[in-house]
């Protein structure tokens, strides 16, 4: 069977995080219900089930967080003497200090959403941005830089079934994660593509931000604190994720966990919370509502240029980063270095593209216009048929969520690259990348980093006819990705000119430099990170 | 008994025949299902399949020519067909599953390549994703007579790996472990024929013990590095789906050990699974550049491009290294 084409009109997708507000308490309480049940059931298996081993584990993970904080060792004490109580608790107390735990880190974790900020950030929010965004900020170019909002943060794609989706069912929309601007970005693209806000984990080291904490305090962000390593709180966060979904929040996830400091189109995801969609589903499907269904859209987040570029280039070459520890003091927590970057970068045209595919079903399966799953083969498939046993009744099975997940995961590691797109920027690192490669006779980093500063530098004609040679190349292979709408009808010297000033007026040192005719690499560590963004793209042989 | 403790079988081959053999007199519920109405028919009256007359089939084992039928009643399959069926009988089936289904497949082959194990070709024509391997030392007349074997299953479901257990398992005459490691019992399984093939050319050379030993053991380093090249592991080759395998096939009976043999008489022989494997392991040895003299020399003299006497050459000539 082929998929077929939806004669539904299909008009903006509601709004449903208007109502969220006045369900929180209800989604708290449905979150601690669960919660607590499943733990006092699990807890009659004993050992590393029992009440007392998950209380102390708390106790001691906490103990162990405030031992490093300022003022720690004073906060520590309330764990402390719950580590020593455990011992002489009654199992009604342990139950007691389960439910109250519950409930304090739900509330930690839950979000909040205030139509007026909604209102204030989708209206006169962007028109403040835009001027910010204006690169001289005289009152002229403002406004010009208001008309031309919509053209510096753009959103294509697969849109139209996107929303159709999001009128038929619940969607996870699931980005590739380069910088923290991705939250604000990702929701002004989805208020371009007239898609339904969302709301999302953000980490808690985000909020640090006052400007941006406003915003994703009152717009539907829920805070994740990922220095809390305890099950418990990952039950909570997981539960409570489970809950929005099942009850029709609009959810987003970034797949690929962290920040993707390389800069290459993420592949190995780390998936977190996207395996609750498939509980989720479960969950529906158990309570006898298989038609609500979930739909997972892919996108992409393309940046000319990224905010934290330097930090995350650093970090990642240094090893030290990746994910072992969670950067809190990056360009994005210094405001100066934010408004630097709204009005420089972002006020180029088109500087970030928001680009979403066409979604998934929690299984990984493709779906049609009408929002049928579809297997591999293109035949219609029942997705509730994926959680069912041997004689159709709904069976729990982590392990097998878990391998759906990564089925899933895997898609969206496949749909990835055919989302990205390419800014002028990546395409002249890569070409100069390529060249002195090739001069050099690796692609190793670490070497090309000693490479004399004299051989450093290409010719602007020789970078124009690779820029052409990779245009050609991306033209026949769409499965890599495609150029920037908006700079596809350019002459390459006019992409080569548009990326020198985009790589030579942000960060901290020039990347790439023009003199007369020649182009000089002065920051080969940033150039491998915008060219990392096409590694996907094989070398020519 | 009921849906969940029944076995289907899609194909009454050899080995299709031969399992469903064995659990229907260990008392399992088995659904066999051929596209062949003569086949059917056979089996329905004389209880036998005529691919293997030796293995009695009784009942409650009943055959089909239904596939929807073969759905409806179970949940667990077993896909016994030829390699170069795979794609178009999974498709077929496809059309009566859904996501509950399991389905193992127990073909040790690769496709022409090496780019799609079997199960990756499984996956593009069903709409389930519980998917596994079965394998091992497990020839058909074996099973047949009741003589003990062992298999192993292998997904990354634990579902699957229980499941294929649980109805697999028919002490004395069957036994079944578990893994999860796809690949690498894949691989095995597949490349265990074309060194069967090897095994035979050494037989059919005359060679001692000596150099069938070294052959032998060759043969299982360099099948474990590939599986560890390819994302499964090692130690897996060294099973039952590679060493096991290896110990048992070449006999008399395997087309792929007569193959080897034919090769060494000066003959050509009829290309087999076995033969299939080392063009598509070579090729993706190759694509992953990993070190495989053994099976190289052996995709060389399938191919026409070397002759007996230089394959023996170059894999002894080949340089010894660390391991």
């Amino acid at each position: 069977m082929t998929p077929t084409t939806s004669d539904r009109p299909v008009r903006e997708a509601e709004n449903r995080l208007e109502r969220f507000n006045a369900d929180r308490e209800r989604l708290l309480a449905e979150v601690e219900r669960r919660v607590v049940a499943r733990r006092i059931a699990e807890s009659r298996a004993g050992g590393d089930a029992s009440l007392e081993y998950v209380l102390n584990d708390v106790a001691y993970c906490e103990i162990k967080r405030l031992e490093h904080k300022k003022n720690g060792p004073g906060q520590s004490a309330r764990w402390r003497d719950l580590s020593r109580k455990l011992v002489t608790m009654s199992e009604e107390d342990k139950q007691q200090e389960l439910r109250e735990l519950v409930r304090h880190y739900g509330r930690d974790i839950v979000g909040n959403f205030d139509p007026r900020v909604y209102k204030f950030a989708t209206g006169i929010g962007p028109a403040m941005l835009g001027v910010l965004f204006s690169p001289t900020g005289t009152l002229r170019e403002g406004m010009a830089a208001l008309r031309n909002l919509d053209a510096r943060i753009t959103a294509d794609g697969d849109i139209d079934i996107a929303r159709a989706c999001a009128e038929r069912g619940t969607i996870v929309v699931t980005p590739t994660h380069s910088s923290n601007m991705d939250s604000p970005a990702i929701g002004l693209g989805l208020l371009r593509a007239h898609l339904p806000p969302t709301t999302y984990g953000a980490g808690k080291n985000l909020f640090t931000n006052p400007f941006i904490s406003f915003f994703m305090r009152n717009l539907g962000a829920y805070r994740v604190d990922r220095r809390l390593k305890f099950e418990l709180y990952k039950d909570v966060l997981k539960e409570y994720s489970t809950v929005l979904l099942e009850h029709g929040y609009h959810s987003l996830f970034f797949p690929g966990g962290t920040r993707c400091r390389s800069n290459i189109v993420e592949k190995n995801l780390k998936l977190g919370l996207l395996g609750t969609t498939v509980t989720a589903y479960k969950n529906l499907v158990r309570e006898g509502m298989p038609n609500k269904r979930l739909y997972i859209v892919p996108a992409t987040i393309n940046y000319r240029l990224v905010l934290e570029a330097e930090t995350l280039i650093d970090d990642y070459l240094a090893e030290t980063g990746k994910n072992r520890y969670i950067i809190t003091d990056d360009e994005f927590s210094r405001i100066g270095r934010l408004l630097e970057f709204f009005r420089k970068i972002v006020a180029h045209e088109g500087s970030v593209v928001v680009r979403f595919g066409r979604p998934y079903d929690p299984f990984g399966n493709e779906i049609t216009d009408d929002g049928e799953s579809i297997d591999r083969a293109g035949r219609i498939v029942d997705p509730a048929s994926y959680v069912r046993g041997a004689d159709g009744e709904v069976t729990d099975d982590d392990q097998r969520d878990a391998e759906y997940t990564r089925a899933l995961g895997r898609r969206l590691a496949q749909a990835f690259p055919r989302l990205t797109v390419f800014h002028s920027t990546h395409l002249l690192a890569r070409v100069l990348y390529d060249e002195l490669a090739r001069r050099a006779g690796t692609r190793d980093i670490y070497r090309l980093l000693r490479v004399a500063p004299a051989a450093c530098s290409v010719a602007v004609t020789d970078a124009a006819e690779g820029i052409v040679k990779l245009r050609a190349r991306l033209a026949q292979h769409p499965e890599w990705g495609a150029e920037n709408p908006m700079h596809q009808a350019q002459a390459a010297t006019a992409v080569v000119d548009d990326a020198v000033r985009g790589l030579g007026s942000y960060h901290t040192r020039a990347v790439v430099t023009r003199a007369g005719d020649s182009l000089h690499v002065e920051d080969v560590k940033l150039l491998y990170y915008y060219q990392n963004r096409t590694a996907h793209i094989p070398s020519e042989s | 008994m009921t849906r969940a403790d029944t076995v289907g079988i899609v194909g009454a081959g050899s080995f299709g025949s031969a399992l469903a053999s064995v659990l229907a007199r260990a008392g399992r519920r088995v659904v066999l299902w051929s596209r062949d109405a003569g086949v059917v028919d056979a089996i329905r009256t004389r209880r036998a399949s005529p691919r293997l007359p030796s293995a009695p089939l009784p009942e409650p084992l009943e055959a089909t020519t239904d596939p929807r039928r073969l759905a409806a009643e179970a949940r667990f399959l077993v896909l016994a067909v030829s390699s170069t069926d795979v794609r178009v009988r999974a498709r077929e089936l496809g059309d009566y599953l859904d996501g509950s289904h399991i389905v193992v497949h127990a073909i040790g082959a690769l496709d022409k390549d090496g780019n799609e194990r079997v199960s990756e070709v499984m996956q593009q024509g069903l709409p389930t994703l519980k998917l596994g391997v079965l394998a091992g030392p497990a020839l058909p007349a074996d099973l047949a007579e009741g003589m003990y074997a062992s298999m192993v299953v292998a997904s990354a479901f634990d579902e699957v790996r229980a499941e294929g257990r649980r109805l697999l398992n028919a002490p004395p005459a069957l036994r079944v472990y578990g893994t999860k490691d796809v690949v690498g019992v894949e691989l095995a399984s597949a490349l265990s024929g074309a060194y069967t093939i090897a095994l035979g050319l050494c037989d059919g050379l005359g060679m001692s013990t000596g150099p069938r030993a070294v052959l032998l053991t060759r043969a299982v380093a360099e099948g474990a590095r590939l599986c560890q090249a390819a994302g499964g592991e090692a130690r897996t080759f060294a099973g039952l789906a590679g060493l096991g395998n290896l110990l048992v096939r070449p006999n008399e009976r395997s087309a792929d050990y007569q193959l080897g043999r034919e090769l060494a008489a000066g003959g050509k022989g009829t290309p087999t699974e076995g033969a299939r494997a080392a063009a598509a392991g070579a090729e993706l040895a190759a694509r992953l550049h990993v070190r495989m003299p053994v099976l190289a020399g052996m995709a060389a003299v399938l191919s026409g491009r070397a002759s007996v006497t230089d394959a023996a050459s170059l894999i002894a000539d080949s340089v010894a290294v660390e391991e």
